[in-house]
C-alpha cells in the first residue's frame, strides 16, 4: 500500500510501497526500485508507523479527537500483546483500523468493518479475525452497529449531486429516503443477521430511484448506478433489492387508490406513498393476511384444530393487531401430513427425529404462512436427506468380525497398493 | 386417578429422597404432568428413552439460582444393577454435591454439574430412608418449551494404550487416509455408525460424527477393533465424551439486535462477521448460536443434560423477543 508523504531519494517519486519481503519491512519506490528504508519490525518505536497509519485513517474518516485518542490508546495496548508484537506491518495496520473501529462504535460514531477493510485495502476476513482477537485481548465489549446509524455515513459516499437534474440527488434527501427504507426493511426481517453494506446499497439505490421515478432512473441498473456514484458494487445488494421490492409490494398492494396489481416492476413510483402511510398500510396488510388465513382455516377439512404451542405464526410483526390471537386457535397444519390420531402436535422436534411418522414431507414451513418472515426461513436451503437413524444403540453391542474384516485390505490388495505407491513415488522422483 | 406404573415408581422414589434441592412438585401437579405426557404418546416414549429426562424440567425450575442439572443422567450411564423395581439412574451419585453454594445470576459459576453414573444406593445426607412428603416447589414451575434439541455431533476420545505404526495402518486398512505432511494422524472412517476417527501414533484416538453417546462409544470400539485386528495390542481406556453439539428450531423469528442489547454480558452479535448471535451461557457452560430464523445450535456440552438445561434456559428469553 502506498505511503503518503514519503519521496524516493532516488527519483523523487512519491509512489512508495511497503514490501514485506521475508517478513522484513522495506519501503520501496515503485518507479525506480530503490529501497527507501529498511526498517525491521524491532526498530519500530512503540506503535511507530502503526500510529501514523491510525492518524491517517482518522483524518480520512474525519473522526473527532476523542475517538482518535481512544483508538490510539487501544492500539498501544494491543500492540504490546504477544499476539500482535511480531506480526507483519500489514497486520499492524489492520490492528490500527480495528482499534479505530471499536473506538468509533463506543463513541456512537459507527463505521462498518467493510469500510475499514476498503480503506486498508485488506482482506475482509483478515480484518474480521483481527478484530475478534483484539476484542479478546483488550477485553472490551462494543455496542452493535445499528444500520440506520451507519446509513448516513454510508450514503455520503454516493456522489450523486453533480449530475443533470434527472439523475442528481443531494446527499441529505438521499440519506433520509434510504434510512426510511432501511427501517422498513428491518421491520420485515430483511436486516437482522445480514451484512449491512449490501442492505445500505440497496436502500440508497431504491431510494434514489423513488425520489424521482422517471424512466431514466427506473431503467438504470445497479451496476450503472454504482458507476455513477463512484462506489464499488457488491453482489449481495441485488438480492436485497429483490427482497425489499417484495416487501414494498406487500405494502403497496394495500394502497386503496391503486388499480391493478403491484409488482416489483411498478412498485418504485409508489414508494413515496408507501413510506408516508406505512403504519396504516402495515395494519391493513396484517389484517388482510389474517383474513386469508382464517378463510383457509375454515375451508380446510384435514385435521381438527390441534392445540398449537407455537402461536407465533402471526406474531412476529411490529404492529400487532389484537385479532391475531383469535386466528391462532383456528390454525390447522395443512402442510403436516399427520394422521389425526397422532397427537404429536405439541412437540416440535426436527423432522428426522419424529420416529412416529415416516412421512417424507418436510417440517411445516412457518415462514410461508406469515406476512413477513426472515428470507432464510421463507426460502430454506435444501438439506441433504437425513440418514436413517441407528435406533436403540447401547454402545456395548457385539461387533461382528465380518464387519471389521470388511475394513481391512486383503494381502493381495496390500501388495498392489504398496506397488502402486512405489511406482508413483519413483515416477515423481524421476 | 389412574397412574402408570412409571409414575408410581417415581413417586415412591421421591418419597424416599429427602430435600432434593431442585424443587420437587407437589403430588397432584406431578400426576397432572404425567397424565399429560402419557396422553401424548410420543412424548412419553421419548421420556422413557431419555432416561426419565423429560420430567426433569419439572423437578427443578429453570431459574438459574436454583438450577441444578446434576441429577439428570445420560442414557449410557443408566444403571441396571438395581433391578427393574427402582430405576434411580436419574438421581446423582453423590447427593451432597447438591448443597454447593448456588451461583448468582451474574453467572460466576465455575462448577460443572457432577458427573452422573448409576446409583448404587440411595444416599441422602440428611435422613436416609425416611418417608417424606413431597415439598412444594420453591418457585413456580415454568412452562416447558416442548422442544427437544436433537444431537447432531458427538466428539469423544479414547486411549488405545499402545503406540501405533500409522504407515502400517494406512497400508493395511481400506478406510484409512494418512498424509503425514498435512496432518500427523490416520483418518479412518466406518459406515455404521457413520463416523470419522483420528488415530495418532501415541495410541490416542478422537472419534467424531456420531449422533449419540452410545453410538460414539460403539464407533470408538469398532475403530479399536480394527486396530486390534491389525495386530496391535489395543485396549479401550478412558473413553470420554468431549463435546456434544445439538440443534433445534423454536419456529419463530428472533430480534437478535434486541437480544444483544438486553443480554450484553453474554451475547456477541457481529452481523458483518457471522449472521448468528453467539450466546455464552454461564450455567451450564454452553455456547449457543442463535439465528434470526429461530434455529438454535448448542455446543460445548459434555453431557446431554447440559444441552437440555441450556435450551430450557434460553427458551423463555427467546420467547420474550418474539413479539418485538
Amino acid at each position: 500500500m502506498f505511503r503518503s508523504g514519503l519521496t524516493c531519494p532516488g527519483c523523487g517519486s512519491s509512489n512508495i510501497v511497503d514490501d514485506d519481503l521475508y517478513s522484513q519491512a522495506q519501503l520501496v519506490c515503485t518507479d525506480c526500485g530503490s529501497v527507501v528504508s529498511e526498517g525491521t519490525l524491532a526498530d519500530d518505536p512503540v506503535g511507530g508507523s502503526g500510529v501514523q497509519r491510525l492518524k491517517a485513517l482518522c483524518q480520512i474518516l474525519r473522526v473527532n479527537a476523542e475517538i482518535e485518542d481512544q483508538s490510539e490508546k487501544y492500539y498501544k495496548e494491543a500492540y504490546q500483546h504477544e499476539s500482535f508484537i511480531n506480526v507483519t506491518l500489514q497486520k499492524k495496520e489492520i490492528l490500527a483500523g480495528c482499534c479505530l473501529l471499536v473506538s468509533c462504535r463506543m463513541r456512537n460514531w459507527p463505521i462498518t468493518m467493510g469500510t475499514i477493510s476498503c480503506l486498508l485495502d485488506a482482506d475482509f476476513n483478515v480484518v474480521g479475525a483481527t478484530y475478534k482477537e483484539m476484542m479478546k485481548i483488550l477485553n472490551i465489549k462494543a455496542p452493535i452497529v445499528n444500520v440506520t446509524d451507519v446509513m448516513e455515513a454510508h450514503s455520503q459516499e454516493y456522489k450523486m449531486s453533480s449530475y443533470p437534474e434527472e439523475l442528481a440527488e443531494n446527499s441529505k434527501d438521499l440519506t433520509r429516503r434510504a434510512v426510511a427504507l432501511v427501517e422498513l426493511a428491518a421491520d420485515s426481517w430483511i436486516v437482522t443477521g445480514r451484512k449491512p453494506i449490501p442492505i445500505m446499497m440497496a436502500a440508497v439505490y431504491l431510494g434514489w430511484q423513488s425520489l424521482k421515478p422517471n424512466q431514466h432512473r427506473l431503467r438504470m441498473s445497479l451496476e450503472k448506478f454504482c458507476q455513477l456514484a463512484q462506489v464499488k458494487k457488491c453482489r449481495a445488494a441485488m438480492t436485497r433489492i429483490a427482497e425489499m421490492k417484495e416487501m414494498l409490494c406487500k405494502l403497496g398492494k394495500e394502497l386503496p387508490w391503486l388499480r391493478g396489481a403491484v409488482t416489483p416492476d411498478n412498485v418504485i413510483p409508489q414508494v413515496d406513498d408507501i413510506l408516508q402511510n406505512r403504519h396504516a398500510l402495515l395494519r391493513r396488510a396484517m389484517r388482510a393476511h389474517e383474513d386469508t388465513l382464517q378463510a383457509e382455516c375454515q375451508t380446510s377439512s384435514a385435521d381438527p384444530p390441534t392445540e398449537q404451542t407455537a402461536p407465533s405464526q402471526i406474531t412476529e410483526h411490529v404492529d400487532q393487531t389484537p385479532s391475531a390471537s383469535s386466528v391462532e386457535q383456528c390454525e390447522p397444519n395443512p402442510e403436516r401430513a399427520e394422521p389425526p390420531a397422532d397427537k404429536e402436535a405439541n412437540l416440535h422436534t426436527a423432522p428426522e427425529q419424529s420416529d412416529a411418522q415416516e412421512s417424507p414431507d418436510p417440517a411445516p414451513n412457518w415462514g410461508k404462512r406469515v406476512l413477513f418472515a426472515p428470507p432464510c426461513v421463507v426460502h430454506p436451503k435444501k438439506r441433504r436427506a437425513a440418514q436413517p437413524e441407528l435406533q436403540d444403540v447401547n454402545g456395548d453391542e457385539e461387533i461382528s468380525d465380518s464387519e471389521i474384516d470388511s475394513y481391512l485390505r486383503t494381502p493381495r490388495e496390500v501388495r498392489d497398493f504398496a506397488l502402486t505407491q512405489k511406482m508413483l513415488s519413483d515416477e515423481g522422483k524421476s | 386417578m389412574q397412574l402408570s406404573s412409571f409414575t408410581w415408581k417415581l413417586l415412591k422414589i421421591l418419597d424416599q429422597v429427602d430435600q432434593v434441592r431442585c424443587g420437587v412438585m407437589d403430588e397432584s401437579a406431578l400426576e397432572r404432568y404425567f397424565d399429560d405426557s402419557i396422553a401424548n404418546d410420543s412424548a412419553f416414549i421419548l421420556g422413557e428413552e431419555l432416561g426419565l429426562q423429560s420430567p426433569a424440567p419439572l423437578l427443578h425450575d429453570s431459574t438459574p439460582s436454583v438450577q441444578n442439572s446434576s441429577f439428570l443422567s445420560t442414557k449410557s450411564e443408566r444403571s441396571s444393577e438395581l433391578g427393574d423395581e427402582l430405576d434411580l439412574s436419574f438421581l446423582p451419585d453423590d447427593l451432597s454435591t447438591q448443597e454447593e453454594p448456588s451461583q448468582d445470576d451474574t453467572g460466576n459459576a465455575t462448577q460443572q454439574p457432577a458427573s452422573v453414573s448409576g446409583l448404587r444406593t440411595i444416599v441422602s445426607p440428611f435422613c436416609p430412608m425416611t418417608p417424606m412428603t413431597p415439598m412444594t416447589p420453591m418457585t413456580p414451575v415454568t412452562e416447558r418449551s416442548g422442544i427437544i434439541p436433537q444431537l447432531q455431533n458427538i466428539v469423544s476420545t479414547v486411549n488405545l494404550g499402545c503406540p501405533l505404526d500409522l504407515k502400517f495402518i494406512a497400508l493395511q486398512a481400506r478406510n484409512a487416509e494418512y498424509n503425514p505432511k498435512r496432518f500427523a494422524a490416520v483418518i479412518m472412517r466406518i459406515r455404521e455408525p457413520r463416523t470419522t476417527a483420528l488415530i495418532f501414533s501415541s495410541g490416542k484416538m478422537v472419534c467424531t460424527g456420531a449422533k449419540s453417546e452410545e453410538q460414539s462409544r460403539l464407533a470408538a470400539r469398532k475403530y479399536a477393533r480394527v486396530v486390534q485386528k491389525l495386530g496391535f495390542p489395543a485396549r479401550f481406556l478412558d473413553f470420554k465424551i468431549q463435546n456434544m453439539v445439538a440443534s433445534c428450531d423454536v419456529c419463530f423469528p428472533i430480534r437478535l439486535e434486541g437480544l444483544v442489547l438486553t443480554h450484553q454480558q453474554f451475547s456477541s452479535y457481529e452481523p458483518e462477521l457471522f449472521p448468528g448471535l453467539i450466546y455464552r451461557m454461564v450455567k451450564p457452560r454452553i455456547v449457543l448460536l442463535i439465528f434470526v430464523s429461530g434455529k438454535v445450535v448448542l455446543t460445548g456440552a459434555k453431557e446431554r443434560a447440559e444441552i437440555y438445561e441450556a435450551f430450557e434456559n434460553i427458551y423463555p428469553i427467546l420467547k420474550g423477543f418474539r413479539k418485538q
